[in-house]
């Protein structure tokens, strides 16, 4: 039996029914069309399904759409604003941190919840933070470079 | 991968999810992170028809100090929060720093410590800490209360004396005495996401900086069908001054407390060496966290 959700979906206020058995993942994709977020190996071990939940960077496979009922989530879909890419989106365009696409939107959420915990995080941070989102193209070492730069962005962009 | 169908329950009270979990028997399980239990179910290891989830129940999430002598930790509290936690970190390390190895940010942000203990997988990273802080489990029924050593609680792998109408609502540990130093090591083939192919979590306690070694207790991961403690290495430590020699002999004792099989993370002899080596290791890091312990 369907039931009834009310959560916050990059700012804005979503009411939907879903079946208990749907995770966050397909209802973001299949029911709102929000297909930024990737459905990999849907087991928890890729990152590809990553979003945000409540501030917490979280695999959306392992979710039920039900238990996010009174929720925040943000996805790829929320980071750019008034159509200016997030430093961290222009941050792995700029340093060649995407080549399929694939892992990078979960890449750029669990870097999100990073840099909002530490703006200022060690190379080992970085690394720990994105260790639960696989890519299979780029090899990382540009992965890391991007947050970096994207955390040295923000820095300086709040200081002035 | 897609879930097959159940339904789901979100009680707003212990009482009356400790009711339906009466009333659903067998045929219901408990949801708290939901990372190992949508897994099985993705895999059609397990097809529950109804689900009870934690996440409304108050007070399960919490992480209590007990004034002086100990600490209740709730079966809700994820590994990311027991990571970051002062008081564990200080006085209860193993169970901080197992946490802060457990899988990936993105799984340590919704694996609770309940469902690590209940899941009772023979490499599973905190068992080995709860065991070496002798923290004590309460299980709850709609009828009955009953506490469990953790050393008592696990069968086998995926088993332990739980049953299916019964939740488990707190985890306790002692305060462990002064000079006391704790440590976890775990060994995978890469840092993240990783099911240990040998895990040890290690407690010491000094009569004082300058020794001897008056308790020791040392847990051991992925070695067995369950995790073990080898309390022949525990004996020949008491009343020992610590020194690398020692703490060398007391891990070669710790591997005739094991019996590891070869699987594709690693073979029997090499997790063997690495039991030796990582129990060694432990107890020196144990030391000298001990060595800075403060009232
Ligand atoms: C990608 C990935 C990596 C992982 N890496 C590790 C790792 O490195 N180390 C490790 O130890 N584990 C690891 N795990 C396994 C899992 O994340 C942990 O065991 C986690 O702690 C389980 O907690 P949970 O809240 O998600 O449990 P759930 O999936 O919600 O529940 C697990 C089981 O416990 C029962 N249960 C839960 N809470 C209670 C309660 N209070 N009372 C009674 N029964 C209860 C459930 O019914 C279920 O049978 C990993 C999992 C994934 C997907
Ligand atoms: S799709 Fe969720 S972790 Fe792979
Ligand atoms: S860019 Fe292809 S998987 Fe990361």
């Amino acid at each position: 039996m369907k039931k009834t959700i009310q959560l916050t979906i990059n700012g804005q206020q979503v009411q939907a029914a879903v079946a208990p058995n749907q995770t966050l993942v397909q209802f973001l994709r299949d029911d709102l069309g929000l297909t930024g977020t990737k459905h990999g190996c849907g087991l928890g071990d890729c990152g590809a399904c990553t979003v945000i939940l409540d501030g917490r960077a979280v695999n959306s496979c392992l979710v039920l759409a039900i238990q996010a009922d009174g929720c925040d989530v943000l996805t790829i879909e929320g980071l750019a604003e008034d159509g200016n890419l997030h430093p961290l989106q222009q941050a792995f365009v700029d340093k060649g941190a995407i080549q399929c696409g694939f892992c990078s939107p979960g890449m750029i959420l669990s870097a999100k919840a990073l840099l909002d915990e530490k703006p200022n995080p060690t190379e080992l941070e970085i690394r720990t933070a994105i260790s639960g989102n696989l890519c299979r193209c780029t090899g990382y070492q540009k992965i890391v470079e991007a947050i970096n730069e994207a955390a040295e962005v923000i820095r300086d962009r709040e200081e002035s | 991968m897609l879930l097959p169908r159940f339904d789901y329950y979100e009680p707003a009270t212990l009482e009356e999810a400790l009711r339906l979990l009466s009333e659903m028997g067998g045929n219901a399980r408990v949801i708290a992170g939901g990372t190992d239990l949508l897994v099985r179910m993705k895999l059609k290891v397990e097809k529950p028809g109804y689900l009870i989830s934690l996440r409304k129940i108050p007070g399960l999430d919490a992480i209590v100090r007990r004034e002086n002598h100990g600490v209740t930790i709730g079966p809700a509290v994820t590994a990311a929060e027991l990571s970051r936690n002062e008081l564990l970190l200080d006085r209860f390390t193993p169970i901080a720093l197992a946490a802060g190895r457990l899988g990936a940010p993105v799984v340590r942000n919704r694996a609770t410590i309940g469902g690590n203990l209940v899941n009772a997988r023979p490499a599973a990273d905190l068992p080995p800490a709860c065991m070496v802080l002798d923290a004590t489990l309460k299980l709850k029924s709609f009828s009955n209360e009953r506490e469990i050593p953790v050393g008592e609680f696990f069968r086998g792998p995926g088993q332990t004396v739980i049953e299916p109408n019964e939740l488990l609502v707190s985890i306790f540990a002692p305060i462990p005495a002064p000079w006391t130093g704790g440590a976890y090591i775990k060994l995978g083939a890469r840092k993240a996401l990783e099911i240990s192919m040998v895990n040890v979590a290690v407690i010491l306690t000094l009569q004082s900086p300058q020794g001897p070694i008056i308790d020791a207790k040392i847990a051991l991961g992925a070695v067995a069908p369950t995790p073990v403690r080898a309390f022949a290495a525990e004996e020949f430590l008491i009343g020992r001054q610590p020194s690398d020699d020692v703490f060398a002999q007391a891990g070669v004792i710790g591997v005739g407390m094991c019996e590891p099989i070869t699987d594709h993370r690693g073979t029997m002899e090499y997790r063997c060496l690495m039991i030796e080596t990582l129990t060694s290791r432990a107890l020196r890091q144990a030391y000298e966290k001990a060595l800075t312990w403060k009232p």
